[in-house]
C-alpha cells in the first residue's frame, strides 16, 4: 500500500492504494464517481477520459504515481450545482448524446480542448478527440457540440 | 393532408441526454447490490474440442471463491439464444456450458467470488485437458456434404428460399449475363459499453437480472427454458443501454450469472473485458454470395439470382432468423420480375454470428450492389442512371407476393444524393484524375432495411398508460431505449395527443414486471410499431380523460379537446379545466383511476430506403483510401425528430464506413483470434470520417400504417455504404474488389491482379 495525495473535483483527497490501482478503479470503485466509464481498460477507447492537470488523460493508463499530487476533474466536477457547463449544454443540445457511454468522456477531452484553444477549427476538434470512440453519433453532433460550445464559452468571456 | 405537430417534428435531444451528459445516468456496471460477487469466465483456446478432464478443485480452495461452474454442475439444457417468443423454436445449440467447445472464445467454466481479482485468479486455477477435434473455418468447405459434422445431421443449418417470376427464362431473354463472387467479413459491434449483467437469485426463488439487454421478454422465455422458472419468478430490467447495434440482442452473459448467482445465492455481476466482448459474444454474419444478372442492352435488369452461404458460427443463434430476413430484403429495391434468393447458413467453428444493424442486409446488398455498378460501367451507362431506370415507384408491388410496397422515395434520395455531392462535378474529377497516382473515385449504392418483423413472425406491442392524481402521466413502456431515443419520441406521442407538457410525463421501460409484452428492440421496428403502439394507447386515454373531463366541463365527451395540461371544450376555449383538476375529479368524485393500454400487431413490413453516394481518393501505389465527401439521404416516411434522426443516419453511415475500409475480425489458421482490442480492430476516428452530407426525404401522407406516417431509420443506413465505397473505389481504379474491407493490401492486389471493372 502507498499513501498518495491529489485533488479531485476541487477537494483535496489522501487514500492508501495498491500498486495496481489505477486512476479509473480509484474513481469509479473508491469514490464512486460512475460517471467516469470503462470501455476497454487498455487506453482504446477513451471513455475513461478525465481532465488531469489540465490534460485529457485516459484514466485507466494513469497509475497511482502519476496521480500523487495531480489535479484531477471528472464529469462530475464540471457542472456548477444544478446549471450545466457550457460544453454538457450544447453536447445535449446539438444532439452529441445518444446511448451515452462515451458522453463522458467526450466532454472531458473537449474541457481540456477548449482550455487551451479556446477558438479551434472543426479539424483540431476532430484531431483532440482521436483518443475517444463513439459508436452511435458518427461524431457528426459532437463536433457540432463542441464548435458551439467554444462559440458561447467565447461569447461569456 | 399533413396533420400539423405540436411536439413532434422538432429538433430534441434525447429524453436522458441531461443525465448522460452529467455523468448519472446509471448503467449496469455502475450498480452495486449488497453482498454483490464478482464472475469471470473460462474460454476455451481450442475451436473445436471435447473435455476430456476438468478439475476446478484448486479454483474452489481459493479463498473468496464462492462458486465454480462447468458443464458438470449447471443445467444441461440446449437453447438458443435468438428466442424470441414463447412458442418460438429455432434450433437449440447453444449450452450454459457444454463438454465440448466449438469455438476459441467458447465458454468452459466460471468463478464466482469476493472480488473481480479472486475470480480472475480462480479462473487460472482451472485444469482443462482437451480432445480435439476437427476444426472447420471456412463457409463452403464446411458446408460441403463430406465435412466434419460440427452437429449431427451437418453443417448446414436451413435453408432460405424466395422466388420471384421465371428467373431461367430472364436469363435466357437478356442480351448480358454477369456472375460474380463476393465476400464479407466478421465485424463486431464494439457498442462502448462491455456486455455486463448483474443476476439476483434469492431465497424466494425470483431471479432478477439487469442487464443493458435489446429484449427483455425474449431473455425472459430462454431463461424460463433454461432453468424451468415460471415467469412470475423472472424479472428482466433493462436500466440503460451503452451501446447495442443487436449485439446485446441474443442473450449472452445472463445466464452464467443466473447460474452463479443461483448456487450462491447472493447478486453475481459479470462484466466482460473488451478483450472477451470481442472474443465471445456476437459478429456479424461472415458471407459469401454467387450473384448472377440478367440485363438488356438498355440497362433494364431482367433476372437476379442470389446463392449465398452466410457462416453462423459455432451455434445456431440467429441463423435461420438473419437469413430469413436477408431472404425477403432483395425484393423490393428494383423493378426486376424475375428473382431467386437462396441462403444457407451453416455451422463453423468461429464466433458465434447474431443479429447486427442490417441484420443480412449488408451482405446481400454488397454483392447486388457492387454487380450493379459492374453491369452499369459494361453497357457505358452512368450507375445512378442505370439504378433510377430499375429502381421501384411508390405504389407499386414486390414481385414475390404482389403485395404493396407502401410509399417507397427511393428516387427521389437517390436525386437529392445527387445533388448534396454535386455528382457530375465528382465524375468530373474522377475522369480528370483518371490516371493520376491519386484518383478520385464516385460510388452509388441504394439499400433498404425493414420496420419489424412482419411476415416472419407476430410483430406485437402493448403500451401502458397511467395518469397521476396531479394530471402527470406515466407511460410503462416495454421498448428498451437503445440511443436513439426511441422511448424519447413515445412521451413525444402521448404529449402530442394527451396534450400534457414533456415535463409532466415520465415513463418506465424495459421491465419484464412492470410492462406490458413488447417483442423487443431490434428490426428497426421502435417507430412503425412502438410508436403506433403508443399512440394507440395515448387514444384510448384520450377517451378516459374526455369522459371525466366532460363531468366537470359538463360538455358532451367528443367536444373535449387537450392541450397545455388542460381539457377544453372545442366550441369554447374558455371553458376549460386543468388536468389536474379533471384527475383530482377522477380520483375523489368518480373513484377511479386512469389506466389504460392498447396493442398494436404490425399489419404490414414496410421498408425504408436510402441512397448514397461516396467520393473518396485512392492511392494507386500504396492501395490507401481517403473517405472525402459521403451524401446519404433516406426516406423516412415523416420527418418526427430531426435530430435524433440526423444522429442515426450519422452513425450508421460511420459504422458502414468500418465494414468498408478497416473493420475485420481476423483469425489465425487454427481459428484464434488476431485483434481482440479495439486498437487493432480499429473503429474510425473522428478525424477519419468523410464530409457527411445527409438528408431525409418525408412529408405528404408517409408511409402507410406508419405512426403520422413515419417509418424506421435506425438500420438501414448501414446497408449501403460499404456497396458505396468500394463501386467509388473501383470507379477510381478500374479493377474489380469483391471483398471487404477494402484495406490497402485488397486495393492494390486488385490493382495488381485482377481484371477490369
Amino acid at each position: 500500500m502507498e499513501r498518495i495525495q491529489f485533488r479531485l473535483n476541487g477537494k483535496a483527497c489522501e487514500l492508501e492504494v495498491e500498486k495496481n490501482w489505477t486512476l479509473l478503479h480509484i474513481l469509479r470503485d473508491i469514490y464512486h464517481l460512475t460517471g467516469t466509464k470503462c470501455g476497454c481498460a487498455t487506453g482504446d477507447c477513451g471513455t475513461c477520459t478525465v481532465v488531469m492537470n489540465g490534460e485529457a488523460v485516459r484514466s485507466c493508463l494513469i497509475n497511482f504515481k502519476k496521480l500523487n499530487g495531480s489535479d484531477v476533474l471528472t464529469i462530475e466536477g464540471l457542472s456548477d450545482g444544478e446549471r450545466l457547463h457550457p460544453i454538457q449544454q450544447a453536447f445535449v443540445e446539438a444532439g452529441a448524446v445518444q446511448c451515452g457511454f462515451c458522453t463522458p468522456g467526450m466532454i472531458m477531452a473537449a474541457k481540456a480542448l477548449l482550455d487551451h484553444n479556446p477558438d479551434p477549427t472543426e479539424e483540431e476538434v476532430r484531431l483532440a478527440l482521436e483518443h475517444n470512440l463513439c459508436r452511435c453519433t458518427g461524431y457528426e453532433q459532437i463536433v457540432e457540440a463542441v464548435l458551439l460550445a467554444a462559440e458561447r464559452l467565447r461569447g461569456a468571456k | 393532408m399533413e396533420k400539423e405537430f405540436r411536439v413532434l417534428g422538432k429538433a430534441r435531444p434525447n429524453h436522458d441526454a441531461v443525465l448522460k451528459a452529467t455523468g448519472r445516468k446509471i448503467y449496469v456496471d455502475d450498480m452495486y447490490l449488497p453482498g454483490m460477487l464478482y464472475a469471470k469466465v473460462l474460454f476455451s483456446p481450442e475451436a473445436h474440442a471435447r473435455i476430456k478432464k476438468i478439475d476446478t478443485s484448486k479454483a474452489e480452495a481459493l479463498p473468496g471463491v464462492r462458486a465454480v461452474a462447468c458443464y458438470k454442475n449447471v443445467p444441461q439444457v440446449r437453447y438458443n439464444s435468438a428466442v424470441r417468443y414463447i412458442e418460438h423454436e429455432i434450433p437449440d445449440t447453444e449450452r450454459i456450458f457444454d463438454d465440448t467447445v466449438r469455438f476459441v472464445g467458447d465458454r468452459v467454466a466460471a468463478v464466482a467470488a469476493d472480488t473481480p481479482e479472486i475470480a480472475e485468479a480462480a479462473v487460472k486455477l482451472i485444469e482443462v485437458e482437451y480432445e480435439p477435434l476437427p476444426v472447420l473455418l471456412d463457409v463452403e468447405e464446411a458446408a460441403r456434404e463430406d465435412a466434419y459434422p460440427i452437429y449431427e445431421g451437418g453443417n448446414i443449418v436451413g435453408e432460405s428460399y424466395v422466388n420471384a417470376g421465371d428467373v431461367e427464362k430472364g436469363f435466357a431473354e437478356s442480351d448480358y449475363i454477369f456472375e460474380d463472387r463476393y465476400e464479407t467479413q466478421a465485424i463486431h459491434h464494439a457498442a462502448m459499453e462491455p456486455h455486463v449483467a448483474i443476476a439476483d437469485w434469492n431465497f424466494e426463488d425470483k431471479l432478477t437480472i439487469y442487464s443493458p439487454c435489446q429484449n427483455t421478454f425474449g431473455f425472459r422465455v430462454i431463461l424460463g427454458r433454461i432453468f424451468g422458472l415460471p415467469y412470475s419468478r423472472i424479472r428482466m430490467v433493462a436500466p440503460a443501454i451503452g451501446g447495442g447495434f443487436g449485439g446485446k440482442l441474443e442473450m449472452t452473459v445472463e445466464p452464467v450469472a443466473a447460474v452463479l448467482s443461483k448456487m450462491t445465492r447472493c447478486p453475481v455481476k459479470i462484466r466482460y473485458t473488451r478483450k472477451e466482448c470481442m472474443l465471445s459474444t456476437r459478429v456479424r454474419h461472415p458471407s459469401v454470395s454467387y450473384v448472377k444478372t440478367g440485363v438488356m442492352k438498355d440497362g433494364t435488369v431482367k433476372a437476379v439470382e442470389f446463392r449465398m452461404f452466410t457462416n453462423t458460427g459455432a451455434y445456431a443463434s440467429s441463423a435461420m432468423n438473419v437469413s430469413g430476413a436477408m431472404s425477403h430484403k432483395v425484393f423490393s429495391m428494383y423493378k426486376i420480375p424475375n428473382m431467386r434468393f437462396c441462403n444457407h447458413p451453416v455451422y463453423t467453428n468461429t464466433a458465434i454470428s447474431g443479429a447486427m444493424r442490417g441484420y443480412g442486409s449488408p451482405q446481400a446488398y454488397f454483392g447486388m450492389e457492387r454487380q450493379f455498378n459492374k453491369i452499369a460501367r459494361a453497357l457505358g451507362m452512368d450507375p445512378l442512371e442505370f439504378r433510377m431506370k430499375n429502381l421501384v415507384d411508390p405504389d407499386s408491388c414486390e414481385p414475390v407476393f404482389h403485395n404493396p410496397i407502401g410509399n417507397p422515395r427511393v428516387k427521389e434520395c437517390l436525386e437529392r444524393a445527387g445533388e448534396l455531392i454535386h455528382y457530375e462535378e465528382a465524375l468530373a474529377e474522377q475522369e480528370a484524375t483518371k490516371n493520376d497516382r491519386l484518383r478520385i473515385g464516385v460510388g452509388v449504392a441504394v439499400g433498404l432495411h425493414g420496420n419489424n418483423c412482419f411476415g416472419a413472425h407476430r410483430d406485437v406491442t402493448t403500451m401502458m398508460l397511467k395518469m397521476n392524481e396531479d394530471g402527470s402521466c406515466i407511460l410503462y413502456s416495454g421498448a428498451h431505449d437503445m440511443g436513439n431515443d426511441n422511448v424519447g419520441l413515445q412521451m413525444e406521442m402521448v404529449s402530442e395527443v394527451l396534450g400534457i407538457s414533456l415535463d409532466r410525463i415520465d415513463l418506465v421501460q424495459a421491465d419484464t414486471d412492470a410492462c406490458l409484452w413488447n417483442l423487443g428492440d431490434y428490426a428497426s421496428r421502435g417507430t412503425f410499431v412502438e410508436g403506433k403502439a403508443t399512440l394507440q394507447a395515448a387514444e384510448e386515454m384520450k377517451k378516459l380523460l374526455q369522459e371525466e373531463a366532460s363531468k366537470v366541463l359538463k360538455v358532451p365527451p367528443e367536444e373535449i379537446e387537450f392541450a397545455d395540461n388542460a381539457a377544453l371544450w372545442s366550441k369554447d376555449p374558455d371553458t376549460r379545466a386543468s388536468l389536474a383538476e379533471v384527475m383530482l375529479h377522477c380520483q375523489r368524485d368518480s373513484g377511479r383511476e386512469l389506466c389504460c393500454s392498447a396493442t398494436y400487431a404490425a399489419r404490414r413490413g414496410a421498408c425504408s430506403y436510402g441512397a448514397h453516394i461516396a467520393k473518396v481518393q485512392v492511392d494507386m501505389e500504396s492501395g490507401a483510401v481517403k473517405l472525402l465527401d459521403y451524401a446519404a439521404v433516406h426516406d423516412v416516411g415523416r420527418v418526427l425528430n430531426p435530430l435524433t434522426l440526423k444522429g442515426q443516419l450519422a452513425g450508421g453511415v460511420h459504422m458502414g464506413l468500418g465494414y468498408a475500409v478497416c473493420e475485420e475480425l481476423c483469425y489465425d489458421e487454427k481459428g484464434k483470434p488476431l485483434n481482440l482490442s479495439l486498437k487493432k480492430y480499429h473503429v474510425l476516428r473522428a478525424s477519419e470520417m468523410p464530409r457527411l452530407h445527409l438528408d431525409f426525404v418525408g412529408g405528404g401522407e408517409g408511409e402507410p400504417d406508419g405512426p403520422y406516417g413515419a417509418k424506421s431509420m435506425g438500420e438501414s443506413p448501414v446497408v449501403l455504404v460499404a456497396p458505396a465505397v468500394v463501386n467509388a473505389i473501383m470507379n477510381a481504379i478500374g479493377y474489380s474488389l469483391n471483398r471487404i474491407p477494402a484495406t490497402p493490401e485488397r486495393v492494390r492486389a486488385a490493382i495488381a491482379g485482377q481484371k477490369g471493372e
